[in-house]
């Protein structure tokens, strides 16, 4: 929970109805982005963002299993997030459930496309061993260890940064003779495969404080929002997903016209992903 | 399997049965909380935090107004383990712990100095190697001093084994899966005075001709090391207790 003074409320909606936050970014403008990769060594890829004091893990997990019936080529990715009670004491015991259950939703919603898996953004075909017998399940696992706002865009991105660190190993497939029978899998662990992750979104959530809106709020700035708007968007500018939050209702010429400044917003926040990727991965 | 080689007298991982894994310690990875720590030993690794001292946020759970209420939440991140898997929040294990943590530190809190005020502390397994029991201690024990609470001593622990007729220090999954006996000592470095004591499978280290002894004098000794680690980190951490209570309550 956030205590504001009505002055302090009054300070932070002036600044941004005049451009100028309280900690000096514009309105569009967003916090200084920190990225680690291999953070998890148990994990098959694992990153660490860090947005301002807001900071997240993303872990992905590869075990074998079963395709389901309804989608025989396909592999399953499953997404859960997590906040620690380290990020606020509210998060202690069950008091977090109804929150990441919230988030874990929204992720959903924007990365992994509809029931059949169509418009994923990866590719579940790519996962699949043996067709119908044999697939990789994914899964993908958010913690919130601090928490300074804008939690669903730090988390899409360190989804998205953790995916491009996974290495997923290569199998081999004997089949046996009998074509009922469970088919021998062997796992090298020295052989990976990257995946492609250049059509994974990121999330940008357009904040409305007063009548203006922003881009990555922190905690004092949300408590101030009337309504969130977060939207996905991939690399080619193309919308894969949309959420809004907040009680207050919005104009729907409001919309899509934030819907056009998240993406412009949406391909920088790329750009500079992607900058901050390749300097983790030399790094590593 | 052969847990400390015979001829060389080497563990698995390579170190010798008296040397701890490598231990990292960082004050302050939480910006928001009033206190936190980071703390790994080898490949555990635990974020602590602590938010605190504050009013008493449920007025039920206050038992003695004189003192400050502590509580303490363990929790396991869902990728913490080899294989993956989603527990319920508030399984008997992490309860388990998170009485002992609690139970642990309070010790060491000056509690009468903040009356009817609360200290939360959370830990968060990062990753789980074994050890994380202490781990946790020795994370939550920077997170209160980097908080600024008065505390008596600091309180620094580690887990030691017994495998293969040999007492090992800190032992890594491997060797804690061997199902040896193995005991968790919890000490209040500079008093000298064991806080928290555990033992599993007691009665196979009675039947052990070194006995008890060798593994807990072991983990004494060497949480003392652990002590010199953590005061040269709390040497770091700004708020010093003994500027708050100057009357000589010194965790230092």
């Amino acid at each position: 929970m956030v205590g504001l003074s009505v002055g302090e409320k009054h300070f932070i909606r002036g600044g941004i109805a005049q451009d100028l936050r309280a900690d000096g970014r514009r309105r569009l403008q967003f916090r200084a982005i920190s990225v680690e990769t291999g953070v998890i060594p148990q994990a098959n890829g694992s990153a660490r963002v860090r947005l301002g004091a807001t900071e997240v893990i993303a872990s992905v997990k590869a075990e074998l299993g079963k395709p389901s019936i309804l989608h025989p080529d396909k592999g399953k990715v499953s997404i859960f997030v997590d906040c620690s009670p380290t990020a606020a004491p509210m998060f202690e015991g069950r008091g977090s459930e109804e929150f990441s259950a919230e988030l874990s939703v929204a992720l959903q919603r924007c990365l992994l496309g509809g029931k059949s898996g169509a418009g994923a953004a990866i590719d579940l075909s790519s996962l699949i061993v043996v067709d119908g017998k044999v697939c990789w399940d994914l899964y993908i696992d958010g913690l919130v260890v601090s928490s300074d706002g804008n939690l669903l865009d730090a988390l899409a991105a360190a989804i998205k940064v953790a995916l491009s660190d996974t290495g997923i190993p290569k199998v081999n497939v004997s089949l046996s003779a009998a074509t009922d029978e469970e088919p021998e899998v062997d796992v090298s662990d020295e052989e990976f495969l990257q995946f492609d992750t250049s059509s994974v979104p990121v999330i940008v959530t357009l904040t409305k404080v007063g009548k203006h809106y922003i881009v990555d709020a922190t905690s004092e700035e949300e408590s101030q929002m009337s309504s969130a708007v977060s939207v996905s968007v991939n690399r080619h500018g193309q919308i894969c997903g949309l959420t809004k939050r907040g009680g207050a209702g919005l104009d729907p010429s409001v919309v899509f016209d934030m819907i056009s400044v998240a993406k412009h917003v949406g391909q920088q926040f790329i750009s500079v992903l992607d900058s901050e990727i390749a300097a983790a991965e030399a790094a590593e | 399997m052969e847990y400390v080689n015979l001829l060389t007298g080497f563990r698995v991982d390579g170190r010798r049965p008296n040397e701890m894994r490598q231990l990292k310690g960082e004050v302050g990875v939480v910006a928001r909380a009033d206190g936190s720590a980071l703390f790994e030993m080898g490949n555990t690794r635990v974020i602590a935090a602590v938010y605190g001292p504050r009013e008493v946020q449920n007025k039920g759970q206050q038992v003695n107004s004189k003192e400050a209420l502590v509580r303490c939440e363990y929790r396991m991140a869902d990728f913490s383990t080899g294989d993956r898997r989603r527990k319920p929040k508030g399984d008997r294990r992490s309860t388990e712990i998170s009485l002992v943590i609690r139970q642990t530190m309070e010790a060491s809190i000056l509690t009468h100095l903040m009356p009817r005020s609360q200290i939360d502390i959370f830990v968060q397994v990062l990753q789980a190697d074994a050890g994380t029991r202490a781990a946790c201690i020795n994370a939550a024990t920077l997170a209160l001093a980097d908080a600024g609470i008065p505390m008596r001593d600091i309180v620094t622990s580690c887990s030691a084994g017994y495998l293969c007729s040999t007492p090992l220090l800190d032992l890594n999954y491997i060797e804690d899966s061997a199902g040896g006996p193995d005991v968790t000592v919890g000490i209040l470095a500079k008093m000298d005075k064991v806080t928290l004591l555990q033992v599993t499978k007691y009665h196979e280290l009675l039947l052990i001709a070194a006995s008890f002894r060798t593994p807990l004098v072991l983990s004494s000794i060497h949480t003392n090391s652990i002590t010199t680690i953590l005061h040269t980190m709390c040497s770091l951490v700004k708020h010093f207790s003994c500027h708050l209570y100057p009357e000589g309550h010194c965790f230092l």
